[in-house]
């Protein structure tokens, strides 16, 4: 019977032109979202191939030769000097594209995708910031990620309204329910056609872009996977609101107030009204105050390093005006200056990363009032797009630095010379992805809570037509 | 009784009518006070976090002063590599609108051979729900009002006719020009008893919270923000009333008019985004550095550059009272300016691409009449691109000056050989504090010119198109 009922409820949805029309649009959206999200990925995807094909031929460029060498041109098997090779190129670490970026463009817009690594205990790995129009920032990525938060939701709203009221006003349920079906069978067929007019195209067409326009490879199908149970939790929570609201037996334009109401709530009102609150409650730590602090906290290591380094000597030393062993004594000056600078400079940024790190989990128990918090999150980590990846980019280069140190360090204050071989020896760095078991452990929390949600709501939704006036 | 106050009365009578109804709808003021709450709350919310930024920013200006000044004696040149931190100051409209402060860099940090971008943006450091959005007085003003407008006028026409009473109502001799102009009237009334309280409430908070720079000269521009969502809220009552007229149900007006409000608060603006990155791709951090680095490559090594001034001294190309230790300041010098000219090149270059992006973002105002007034809101508040982009630049003259004065000590020393000569506080001082001032409203007026037009563009046309609408309004 619930058969029936179903395929009854999707043959009227095909001739309804105003479904066709939501559906399209829908579609629409989706592909336009999908497709740029994809553009961009493989735009990156192309940007890292290049610079990684560049870190791959370090011994074939040479701009800095000794001019003692006297060799100058195609310099393939020219030697390099140490502290050039090790700090003033160093090293450039990628992050490759993330498994799903296609999707969810997430952070990708704030963290850069590289970090130059040096030999030099300052400044060890310069990280810039990523090079956006701020604007593109603040409004916001249009991807598969913005229109599942924000457009699914309303749409479930739009073809939910209307589930049983105007066909209880008309009198043609009353007709229904003449036949032997209950209520609960009757809405759970129109249930079933909404459910999955909205999700076959929401899962179709964002997992099809992304497995066309982008590799495959690696954890990709197991995220696929969870990308697509993400959208069903979230669908249930806001299929499991328009159930209960329509169970309220309520006329349809009632109905559509206090969802429009509902939707505007939990997806636009309460998100910007928790950032205020963070913003006013849990502040982040300042960085203009870091940065003060640190300046004062290593101003005398620095003056103190400066002096004894000879001032203008510091930064511009020729091998031609100090010799060999005048460039070894200022190897060592600058190594213990950078160290002394790097040490006090460490204890203000541990005091500040410890800091901004209480006020984000103090800040983070807040997103759980919003679906739509919860559901971005979710998304993004899925994807490989949100903070978590870019964090341990940091961490994999941070331990990277120290293998690079350990092998410039003991030549870069001898004044060493490399050979092309030595050169080409130096260690490189590969990006190694989180094992898929560990986003799964992260995710599977939130995501249960999103499931109970959605599951109760919808529960409680059947529940309330039991005693559904007619 | 003239013909004309006959209409005036008629208006009058249908607004008075219309407002009352509105006034005692439950729902209404439901929403109307939920609207009130948010407002004074984000204002509030906007003026704390202004001050509390202004007031980090200040202090740091005065310490990093401070630093500047005490360093000790040290050479002329290595006081350039010591460097200077200038703070982007504050705009005290920003506790309104406070655009795009929180995604562009709060100092940059100037120093010999390498010019930055300013560092550190907040929403680095914010919970990844921020791109969310925060609920800010302009967003309040130019997202959620529309919202209410769009609830007070999508059955003013619809609902009528729906209801039978649209020709009664006509029949009664009323013209339909005096039943636009109370309907419009009738909405604007119960719209002024929340946006009047919270402007006046929100006005006392910013005046009271003195910001850090209450010389600032914010008149214009705090002016110009209140007619920008006049203009703006006028519209939505334009197209509100035009499509109510034009639809046959209320609940089809309603559906377009939502549809209408969240393609220009929620699609727009990052689809024109996108559009206007696909017009003028901008390159990634990655390929902004490696470009730069690409022509630092090319240049002779700073050994080589040395040799090649030492080859020219003995060619008799200087004064014959240099001494050869000099060639390495001359090498400097010279270096140091091909630098400036790279990275000023390559600023202007990345930064005439935004200015381009922005420019295309405006003119999507052309479509949505809420990017246009989010462009101005943001350009009267100083929190835009453009603004971004002149204290950029003001950084820019500043390092330069402070290089000009640091190294022209090192060439006009007439020691001229530098390795042990230093200096002190006495020229430390002749650096000056950095000091910006924020460009007038005319000149932020000025980069916008598009939204301007745009925004009085679309003005223009809903009352157009709400006469016309009227006009040719069917009654059944």
């Amino acid at each position: 019977m619930l058969r029936l009922l179903t395929v009854h409820e999707w043959r009227l949805w095909k001739a309804s032109p105003i479904v066709r029309l939501a559906i399209a649009s829908f579609a629409i959206a989706l592909l336009a979202a999908s497709g740029l999200g994809a553009t961009r990925a493989q735009r990156e995807r192309a940007t890292v191939a290049k610079f990684e094909q560049r870190a791959g031929s370090r011994s074939v460029s040479v701009p800095h030769v000794q001019p003692a060498t006297g060799v100058i041109g195609n310099g393939a098997s020219l030697p390099v000097r140490a502290d050039v090779a090790a700090n003033e190129r160093g090293y450039l670490a990628l992050l490759p594209p993330a498994p799903l970026s296609a999707l969810a463009i997430g952070q990708g817009d704030v963290y850069p995708n590289y970090i130059k690594v040096t030999a030099r205990s300052l400044d060890a790995v310069v990280s810039g910031d990523q090079i956006e129009h701020p604007l593109a920032v603040a409004s916001g990525q249009f991807d598969a990620a913005f229109v599942v938060l924000f457009l699914y939701p309303l749409l479930i709203f739009a073809i939910s309204f209307d589930l049983t009221a105007t066909e209880r006003d008309q009198g043609t349920l009353r007709m229904v329910l003449a036949q032997p079906v209950t209520i609960g069978q009757v809405v759970a067929g129109k249930m079933i056609v909404r459910v999955l007019k909205l999700l076959l195209p929401i899962l179709l067409i964002t997992i099809a872009t992304a497995a066309l326009l982008s590799p495959t490879d690696g954890s990709f199908w197991p995220r696929a996977m969870l990308w697509a149970a993400t959208i069903i939790v979230y669908g249930a929570i806001w299929h499991g609101i328009a159930l209960l609201v329509n169970a309220r037996g309520l006329s349809a334009p009632a109905n559509a107030l206090i969802l429009a109401g509902i939707w505007l709530l939990f997806a636009v009102v309460g998100p910007s009204c928790v950032n205020l609150l963070i913003a006013v409650r849990y502040p982040m730590p300042s960085r203009v105050e870091a940065a003060v602090q640190a300046r004062a906290a290593t101003q005398d290591a620095t003056v103190q390093g400066s002096r004894q380094l000879g001032q203008f000597l510091q930064d511009h030393p020729t091998s031609g005006n100090v010799g060999r062993d005048g460039m070894r004594q200022f190897a060592l000056l600058q190594a213990q200056r950078d160290q002394r600078v790097a040490d006090r400079l460490q204890a203000v940024e541990a005091t500040f990363d410890a800091q901004l790190e209480k006020q984000r989990q103090l800040a983070s128990w807040l997103s759980l009032l919003s679906p739509t918090m919860i559901a971005q999150g979710l998304l993004l980590d899925i994807a490989g797009t949100s903070s978590v990846r870019f964090d341990r980019f940091r961490a994999e280069a941070s331990s990277f630095q120290r293998q690079w140190r350990s092998y410039f360090e003991p030549r870069v204050l001898d004044a060493a010379t490399l050979t092309p071989e030595e050169y080409a020896a130096a260690p490189s760095f590969a990006y190694v992805d989180e094992p898929f078991s560990v986003t799964l452990r992260r995710v599977r929390a939130p995501m249960i809570v999103m499931a109970l949600a959605g599951g109760a709501l919808i529960f409680a939704g059947f529940r309330g037509y039991r005693g559904y006036a007619l | 009784m003239s013909v004309q106050r006959r209409i005036q009365g008629a208006a009058l009578a249908i607004a008075v009518k219309d407002a009352t109804e509105i006034w005692r709808d439950g729902r209404f003021r439901f929403a109307a006070g939920l609207l009130f709450i948010l407002l004074i709350a984000a204002i509030a919310g906007g003026v704390h976090n202004q001050s509390e930024i202004a007031r980090q920013h200040a202090d740091a200006q005065r310490a990093e002063r401070d630093v500047w000044l005490d360093k000790g004696d040290m050479n002329p040149h290595a006081a350039a590599h010591y460097g200077a931190f200038v703070f982007k100051p504050v705009q005290p409209l920003s506790a309104i609108d406070p655009g795009l402060d929180p995604f562009v860099g709060v100092f940059v940090f100037l120093e010999a051979h390498k010019q930055q971008l300013a560092r550190h943006r907040p929403i680095e450091d914010a919970t990844p729900t921020r791109r969310l959005g925060q609920l800010t007085p302009a967003s309040a003003a130019l997202v959620l009002l529309p919202l209410l407008v769009v609830a007070l006028t999508f059955s003013s026409f619809a609902g009528e006719r729906d209801q039978g009473t649209l020709r009664p109502l006509l029949a009664m001799g009323i013209s339909r020009r005096s039943l636009l102009a109370g309907k419009a009237i009738g909405a604007m009334l119960p719209l002024a008893a929340v946006i009047v309280p919270a402007a006046i409430i929100g006005a006392a908070i910013l005046f009271w919270n003195a910001p850090a720079d209450p010389g600032a000269p914010i008149g214009a521009r705090a002016a110009g923000l209140g007619l920008v969502y006049l203009v703006h809220t006028l519209i939505w009552i334009g197209l509100g009333l035009a499509i109510s007229a034009r639809s046959r149900t209320p609940g089809a007006a309603l559906v377009v008019l939502l549809a209408i409000w969240f393609a220009n608060a929620f699609i727009m603006p990052s689809l024109a985004m996108a559009a206007a990155k696909s017009i003028d791709p901008s390159p990634s951090a990655i390929e902004f550095a490696a470009s730069i680095q690409d022509e630092k490559d090319s240049w002779p090594t700073w050994d080589d550059r040395v040799d090649r001034v030492m080859q020219r001294f003995l060619d008799g190309e200087f004064e014959s009272t240099m001494a050869p230790s000099n060639v390495e300041v001359v090498a400097l010098l010279e270096s140091e300016a091909d630098e400036t000219a790279l990275y000023d090149r390559r600023f202007a270059e990345l930064f005439e691409r935004y200015r381009r992006q922005s420019e295309s973002f405006e003119r999507a105002g052309v479509v949505a009449p809420t990017l246009a007034a989010r462009s101005l809101s943001m350009a009267l508040a100083g929190t835009d691109e453009a603004h971004d982009r002149e204290f950029a630049a003001a950084a820019g003259r500043y390092r330069a000056a402070m290089l000009t004065t640091l190294n022209g000590e090192l060439a006009s020393s007439g020691r001229f050989n530098t390795f042990d000569y230093t200096r002190g506080r006495d020229l430390w001082e002749k650096v000056p504090p950095f000091d910006y001032d924020v460009p007038s409203a005319r000149w932020a007026l000025s980069q916008t010119m598009w939204s301007v037009g745009a925004l009085a563009a679309w003005l223009a046309a809903v009352a157009i198109a709400a006469a016309w609408s009227v006009s040719a309004m069917r009654l059944e």
